[in-house]
C-alpha cells in the first residue's frame, strides 16, 4: 500500500498466496528425497546427511491407523513408526489452531493434485472444477468418512496396514521401489487424471486424513472470518476456493473441507482490504472501529 | 488476532519441525523398528522374543540375534545364495520369490523361526514354505499337527539363482503345487478334525470327545461350548501346545 494524494492505494497486490507454492514444493521435495534415499540405504549407499525414513514412517496417518492396536495391544502396525505418532499429534495441533493447514501446506499428494490441476484449469478455463452437478457433489464429499471408517476398521481388525495396498500417496512414493501396490498405482492415475477437471478430487471426496483433519473446521481457533460490511459480494472468494466452498455467503467458515489455503483471503483473491481473513474473531478491525 | 500467509507458512514450518525436534531430543523420534520383536507375555514361552512379530525389514542377522537361528541357515532354508546372508532383509523373499505361484515372505519366515524353535504360532491362515526350509524343519521334532501343515504347505523351491544353494533333492520343478500330506502318512492326518486355535469346547463334544476327559485335560470344569480351547488356555494361563496336543490325541482316539 503507498500513500498517494492522501487516499491508501494498493500498487501491488498478488492473486495467490506465493508463499504457500514455496512451501508446498520445499515439503514435496523434502518427502521425495526422503523416501528416495531410503530405497538408497536399503540397497546399502544413500546420502548420509539425509534422512532414510520410510515413506511411512513420515506419514502422519500412520499414526492414526495404528491408533487402535497402540491401545488395545501396545505394539504398532507393521510397517509404522514411533514418528507417525509424532506427526499425527503436530497434525492434530495444527489443526485445533489454524485448520487442516497440514493438507494446504504440506501435503505433497494435495501439492501434486493442484500442480496437475493448473493444466485443467488451462484447457477448460471457467468450467474447470466445476463438472461435479452441485446436488451431486455435496454427497460425494461425505464419502471421505466412509474411507476413514473403513480404513480403521479393517487396519484394527486386520493388525496390518491395510490401506497402503490402496494409498496414493504411499504409491506415489513408492514408483521406484518394488513395494508399490498396483491398487495405490490405479487410485493415484484415476486422481491425477481427475485432477484435470475437479481441484484436489483425492482430498475432497476420498481423503481419510482430510476428513479426520476437516473435523477441525468446527472448532479451529484461527478461521476464516469475512466482513460482511466491507465485502463487495464480488463472488471471488467463492470462485478462487479449490473446495468449492461458498466463501461469500459465510461469516465465518465452518466448512469441513477447508484447507486453510487462505486463496480466498484479502491477501490473495479478494479485492478489499482485511475484509476475508484468517483471524480469530469474527469481527475484523474495520468492524470493530465501528 | 490475524494471521497472515507469512505467519502461516512459519507457523507450519516451525510446528513441524519443532515437534519433530522436540520428540527426537525426548527419544519419541524413531523412523526404523528397534528390530526387537514383542515377547510372549505368559504361558511356558513368556519372555521369549515372538516370531509372529518379525518384520520384513528385519534382516536374517536380526533374527539370528533374537532367535537364535543363524542366518547361514536361514539363507539355507530360503534359498539366499547371494551377498551377506545376515544383512538379506526378510522382504526381500518376496521379489525372490515372485515367480512363485504361493506366496513365500516375512510369513514364511516366521512360520520357519516358530517351527525350528518350538513356539506357538497361528496356523489357522495358509503360509507356504519351500522345499529347502521344510527339509530342514523335518529334522526337528515336530507334533503331528505341525508336521502335517508343514507337508501341506510346502512348495518347490523357485527362487532365482538359489540352485547352488539347495541340496539335490530340492532342485526346481516347473509347476509350483502344494504338496498334499497324504492321510495315512502321519497318524494326526487320518483324523480330519483338527484342534486348533478357533476349535471351541462345543466342537471338540460334537466330535464325540468325552466331556470327561475334557475336563481331565483342562483341570477343571467344562467351560461354556462357544468358548475357543486357545481363549481358556490364556485366561487360566495353561500352555495351549500343551493342551492342544492332549485334546488332539483324545480327537483321535475317538476317530480310531
Amino acid at each position: 500500500m503507498v500513500t498517494l494524494f492522501g487516499k491508501r492505494i494498493r500498487i501491488f497486490r498478488p492473486r495467490s498466496i506465493w508463499l504457500r507454492k514455496v512451501v508446498q514444493a520445499f515439503f514435496f521435495v523434502l518427502v521425495l528425497a526422503i523416501t528416495i534415499n531410503h530405497t538408497l540405504a536399503e540397497s546399502g549407499g544413500g546420502i548420509p546427511l539425509l534422512s532414510s525414513a520410510s515413506v511411512h514412517a513420515i506419514c502422519p496417518f500412520g499414526g492414526v491407523e495404528t491408533l487402535y492396536q497402540f491401545l488395545t495391544v501396545g505394539t504398532l502396525v507393521q510397517k509404522v513408526h514411533q514418528s507417525a505418532f509424532t506427526l499425527m499429534a503436530i497434525g492434530f495441533a495444527l489443526a485445533i489452531l489454524v485448520g487442516p493447514a497440514f493438507c494446504g501446506w504440506a501435503c505433497p499428494l494435495g501439492t501434486v493434485q493442484e500442480w496437475v490441476s493448473e493444466i485443467g484449469r488451462k484447457i477448460f478455463r471457467r468450467r474447470f472444477n466445476h463438472f461435479v452437478p452441485e446436488k451431486l457433489d455435496n454427497v460425494l464429499r461425505y464419502l471421505r468418512y466412509g474411507v476413514l471408517a473403513w480404513v480403521l476398521y479393517m487396519t484394527a481388525t486386520t493388525g496390518t496396514l491395510f490401506f497402503d495396498a490402496y494409498d496414493p500417496y504411499s504409491a506415489m512414493f513408492h514408483l521406484w521401489s518394488s513395494e508399490v501396490a498396483i491398487g495405490g498405482l490405479v487410485v493415484l492415475g484415476i486422481t491425477l487424471l481427475l485432477s484435470l477437471f475437479v481441484e484436489r478430487p483425492w482430498c475432497k471426496y476420498a481423503c481419510p486424513y482430510g476428513a479426520l483433519l476437516g473435523l477441525s473446521n468446527l472448532f479451529r481457533i484461527f478461521g476464516i472470518h469475512r466482513n460482511e460490511s466491507t465485502c463487495k459480494a464480488d463472488g471471488a472468494c467463492s470462485i478462487m476456493c479449490p473446495m468449492n466452498i461458498k466463501v461469500d455467503t459465510k461469516t465465518v467458515v465452518r466448512d469441513h473441507q477447508c484447507i486453510s489455503c487462505m486463496e480466498c483471503t484479502s491477501e490473495a483473491i479478494c479485492p478489499v482490504a482485511k475484509t476475508v481473513m484468517l483471524s480469530t474473531s469474527r469481527k475484523t478491525p474495520a468492524t470493530s472501529a465501528k | 488476532m490475524n494471521i497472515t500467509s507469512k505467519t502461516l507458512a512459519a507457523l507450519v514450518i516451525v510446528m513441524i519441525f519443532g515437534g519433530i525436534m522436540v520428540s527426537s531430543a525426548l527419544g519419541l523420534w524413531q523412523t526404523t523398528t528397534t528390530k526387537e520383536p514383542a515377547k510372549f507375555t505368559e504361558g511356558e514361552f513368556a519372555g521369549q522374543a515372538n516370531p509372529a512379530d518379525i518384520r520384513g525389514s528385519y534382516t536374517f542377522g536380526d533374527i539370528e540375534k533374537n532367535f537364535g537361528i543363524s542366518g547361514m541357515l536361514l539363507a539355507k532354508a530360503f534359498g539366499v545364495s547371494e551377498g551377506e546372508p545376515d544383512a538379506f532383509q526378510v522382504k526381500g523373499l518376496e521379489e525372490l520369490y515372485a515367480s512363485s505361484e504361493f506366496e513365500i515372505g516375512t510369513n514364511s519366515v516366521r512360520l520357519f523361526v516358530a517351527f525350528y524353535n518350538g513356539q506357538p504360532y497361528d496356523l489357522s491362515t495358509d503360509i507356504y514354505m519351500p522345499e529347502s526350509a521344510a527339509e530342514l524343519l523335518l529334522e526337528r521334532n515336530l507334533d503331528p499337527e505341525r508336521l502335517a501343515y508343514l507337508q501341506a504347505h510346502t512348495v518347490p523351491n523357485l527362487a532365482a539363482g538359489s540352485e547352488s544353494a539347495l541340496p539335490p533333492a530340492t532342485a526346481p520343478e516347473a509347476t509350483p503345487t502344494p504338496q498334499t500330506a497324504p492321510a495315512a502318512e502321519t497318524p494326526v492326518t487320518a483324523s480330519t478334525n483338527m484342534v486348533k486355535g478357533k476349535t471351541t469346547f462345543g466342537e471338540l463334544l460334537s466330535w464325540g470327545v468325552p466331556q470327561a476327559a475334557i475336563e481331565q485335560i483342562i483341570g477343571g470344569p467344562l467351560p461354556e461350548p462357544s468358548i475357543t480351547a486357545k481363549d481358556y488356555c490364556t485366561a487360566k494361563g495353561l500352555s495351549f501346545e500343551t493342551i492342544k496336543t492332549q485334546l488332539q490325541a483324545e480327537v483321535d482316539k475317538v476317530k480310531k
